[in-house]
C-alpha cells in the first residue's frame, strides 16, 4: 500500500497524458511529450534551486546536436544516439556549471541566455563546415529500425516518449522527496541556513545544474530523433524564453505544472498561430498577467482545488493530504 | 595582416556600434540600479524607436524628428509599462520582474508585427556626406553617433550629479531605504527613471535604423550584446556601461575584420574572463539584497 501511495499520482497523471494520445493528432502528443520533459528541467531550476535559466535552448541545442551528429556521421542507432545526447548533456553541464552556478541568479540568467547565443552562432556560422549552417543536418533516412520499440516510426516514437517520460518523472518526484530535494529548496529559500546545516550549497546547486540540464539535453536529443533533422533553429534567441514561459503557465516548482504547461502551451501555439498568426503578442501578454496574478500557474492554481474535491469524492484523497504532510 | 586604413575604418564602427550600445544598455543599467529589476522590456523600446523613425522619416523625410518622436513614444510606454505592471513588482524577486519584462518584450514584438509586419525595412541615411580623416573615407553618420552617445553620457552625468533629482536617484542606487527616510517619494524616482531609460532605447534603436534593417526581431538580436554589456560593465554602473559598450562595440568590429564570426562569439569570451575575476563586472559594486 504505501508503494502505491508513493506512485498514484503519478500513475494518474500518465494515464490522463494517455487519454490525450487517444483524443489528439499523433504529432500533438509526441510534441507534447518532447516538450514537457524539456521544460522539467527549467521548472526544477526556477523552482527547487531559484535559478531564472533562460539559456535552457543551449543544453536542448547541445543534445540535439551531439546525436545528430552521431547519425549523420557515425551511426544509425537511436537509442545510442539519445544516450549520445545525454552524455553530450551531462559533458556540457559539467564544463561550464562549475563557472555558473557561483554567480548570483540575476547574472546565471543573462550569462546563460548568452550562452544560448553564443551557441546558436556555434551551430550557425562557426561550426558550418559540420552543421551546415541554417540548412541543418538531415538524417531521418540514416536512422535504422530498432527491434522492439521502433523508434524511426512516429506511433511507437511516442511510447518510448511516454515510457522516458515516466521514469524522469518518478526520478524528479524522487528527488523532490529525497533530502537533496530538500537542500535544493534550502538553497533557493536560505543559502546561509544551507550552510548552517552543514551542506555545501555549491555542490548541492552544482549536481542541480547537471540533473536539469542532462534532462533538457536528453530531450534535444529525442527531437533529433523524432524530427530527423536539426538546425540552429532550436536554439535562437526568439525560443529563448518557451521553457521559461511554459514553466510559468504550469505552475513553478509543482512537479506537475510542466505537463500542464506543455498541454496549454502547445495546444495555444497550435490553435492560435492558425487563427491568428501572432502568437508572440498573446503569449507574451499571458506571461505577464500570470506574473500580476502572482505566478501561481494553472496547475499551482488546479493543485489546491483538485486536492479538495478528491477529498471530498474518493478516501484515495486522504493519501494526497498525508503525502502533503510527509514533504 | 590588417592595413591601417581597414583599422581606422573599424576602429570607428567599432565607436558608432557602441555608442549604439551604450545608449540601448544604460536604460537596462539604470533601471537595475536603482529599482534592482531587470528591466528587458527596454529592447521593446528599442525596436518601437527604429520603427517609429522608420515611419516619421518615410512620411515627412526627417529622420532627427523621428528621432525625437520615438524619444518620446519611448518615455511613455516605459511610464505606462512602469505604472501599469512595474509597480505591482517592485517588492517582489529580482527573477519575477525579468521574466514579467520578458514577456512586455514578446507581446511588444507581437504589436509590432501587427503594426508593421514581418518584412524587413530599410531606413535611408539621413546623411550622406563622407569625411576624409588620415586618408580614410568615413562617412559622418557615424561620427554623428559617436558624438551624440558622448553628449547623453555627459548629460546623463550633469543630470546625476548636479540636479537634485539627479543625486536623489544616485543616494537611491546607494540606499533606497534612506532616500525615503529623507522624505523623498522613490516611486517617482523611479517612474523618472524609466522615462529615461526608455527615451534613450527608442534613440538607441532610432540612430540604429539606419544602419541595420528595421525588422520586428531586432530587438531579440541585440538582447545578447545588451546583456553581455551590463554584465561586463557591472549592473547599475553608468560608467561600467560605457567603457564595456566601447568594449563590446571594438571587439565585434576589430574580430569582424579578422575573423567574421569569431565577431559574435568574443564578447561573451570576454564576458566569461571577467567574471571569472569580478563576478560583479568590471564597476560593480557588490549587491545589497532588498
Amino acid at each position: 500500500m504505501n508503494i502505491l501511495r508513493w506512485w498514484w499520482s503519478l500513475v494518474l497523471a500518465f494515464a490522463l497524458v494517455a487519454l490525450v494520445r487517444v483524443f489528439l493528432p499523433l504529432p500533438f502528443a509526441n510534441e507534447i511529450m518532447i516538450f514537457s520533459i524539456y521544460t522539467i528541467g527549467c521548472n526544477f531550476l526556477l523552482g527547487r534551486v531559484g535559478f531564472i535559466s533562460f539559456g535552457q535552448p543551449a543544453y536542448l541545442a547541445i543534445g540535439a546536436y551531439a546525436a545528430a551528429f552521431y547519425f549523420y556521421y557515425f551511426g544509425t542507432n537511436p537509442y545510442v544516439g539519445i544516450l549520445v545526447g545525454i552524455a553530450a548533456g551531462i559533458v556540457m553541464s559539467l564544463a561550464v556549471g562549475p563557472m555558473f552556478v557561483r554567480l548570483r541568479s540575476d547574472y546565471f540568467a543573462l550569462v546563460n541566455l548568452a550562452l544560448a547565443v553564443i551557441i546558436f552562432f556555434l551551430m550557425q556560422k562557426v561550426l558550418a563546415d559540420i552543421t551546415h549552417g541554417d540548412n541543418g543536418l538531415w538524417f531521418l533516412t540514416n536512422l535504422s529500425p530498432t527491434p522492439v520499440l521502433d523508434l524511426t516510426r512516429p506511433d511507437r516514437f511516442f511510447i518510448f516518449a511516454f515510457l522516458v517520460g515516466f521514469v524522469v518523472w518518478a526520478f524528479y518526484k524522487y528527488l523532490d522527496d529525497s533530502i537533496y530535494g530538500a537542500c535544493c529548496l534550502g538553497a533557493k529559500i536560505n543559502d546561509d541556513k544551507l550552510r548552517f546545516l552543514g551542506y555545501n550549497n555549491y555542490h548541492v546547486r552544482l549536481l542541480a545544474f547537471v540533473i536539469a540540464n542532462t534532462t533538457t539535453a536528453l530531450a534535444g536529443a529525442m527531437y533529433a530523433v523524432y524530427l530527423g533533422f536539426v538546425s540552429p533553429e532550436i536554439t535562437s534567441p526568439a525560443r529563448a524564453a518557451d521553457p521559461v514561459v511554459v514553466t510559468i503557465l504550469g505552475g513553478v516548482g509543482s512537479l506537475y505544472g510542466p505537463l500542464v504547461g506543455a498541454i496549454a502551451y502547445t495546444g495555444m501555439k497550435d490553435v492560435l498561430s492558425k487563427v491568428l498568426g501572432n502568437w508572440e503578442l498573446i503569449i507574451g501578454f499571458l506571461l505577464v498577467l500570470i506574473m500580476l496574478a502572482g505566478e501561481k500557474g494553472i496547475w499551482g492554481t488546479l493543485e489546491p482545488l483538485l486536492k479538495k474535491a478528491f477529498d471530498r469524492i474518493l478516501p484515495i484523497g486522504k493519501l494526497s493530504e498525508s503525502e502533503g504532510s510527509n514533504r | 595582416m590588417i592595413d591601417a586604413q581597414l583599422l581606422v575604418t573599424g576602429l570607428i564602427f567599432g565607436l558608432s556600434l557602441g555608442s549604439i550600445f551604450f545608449l540601448m544598455a544604460v536604460g537596462l543599467s539604470l533601471c537595475f540600479g536603482l529599482m534592482r529589476i531587470i528591466s528587458l522590456d527596454q529592447l521593446l523600446y528599442y525596436s518601437v524607436g527604429a520603427y517609429i523613425a522608420y515611419s516619421v522619416s518615410v512620411t515627412v523625410g526627417n529622420l532627427w524628428l523621428g528621432l525625437l518622436v520615438g524619444m518620446a513614444v519611448g518615455g511613455v510606454a516605459g511610464l505606462v509599462v512602469e505604472r501599469v505592471v512595474f509597480k505591482r513588482i517592485y517588492e517582489r524577486d529580482i527573477t519575477f520582474s525579468m521574466i514579467t519584462s520578458f514577456g512586455i518584450l514578446i507581446g511588444g514584438v507581437g504589436i509590432i508585427k501587427h503594426f508593421w509586419g514581418v518584412v524587413p525595412r530599410p531606413v535611408a541615411v539621413p546623411i550622406d556626406a563622407q569625411i576624409n580623416i588620415v586618408g580614410t573615407v568615413l562617412p559622418v553618420y557615424r561620427l554623428v553617433v559617436i558624438a551624440i552617445a558622448l553628449l547623453v553620457y555627459f548629460g546623463i552625468w550633469l543630470f546625476l550629479n548636479k540636479t537634485i533629482i539627479g543625486k536623489a536617484i544616485r543616494a537611491g542606487i546607494e540606499d533606497v531605504e534612506h532616500v525615503e527616510g529623507l522624505g523623498i517619494d522613490v516611486y517617482r524616482l523611479f517612474s523618472i527613471t524609466f522615462i529615461i531609460a526608455g527615451a534613450l532605447s527608442a534613440l538607441a534603436g532610432g540612430l540604429h535604423a539606419p544602419l541595420i534593417m528595421v525588422d520586428p526581431q531586432m530587438g531579440l538580436e541585440v538582447l545578447a550584446f545588451a546583456f553581455m554589456i551590463v554584465i561586463i560593465g557591472g549592473l547599475g554602473s553608468i560608467k561600467g556601461t560605457l567603457v564595456s559598450s566601447f568594449l563590446v562595440g571594438q571587439v565585434v568590429s576589430i574580430g569582424s575584420l579578422i575573423y567574421a564570426p569569431l565577431a559574435q562569439m568574443a564578447p561573451f569570451a570576454i564576458m566569461i574572463l571577467i567574471l571569472l575575476f569580478k563576478p560583479t563586472g568590471l564597476y560593480g559594486s557588490p549587491l545589497l539584497k532588498r
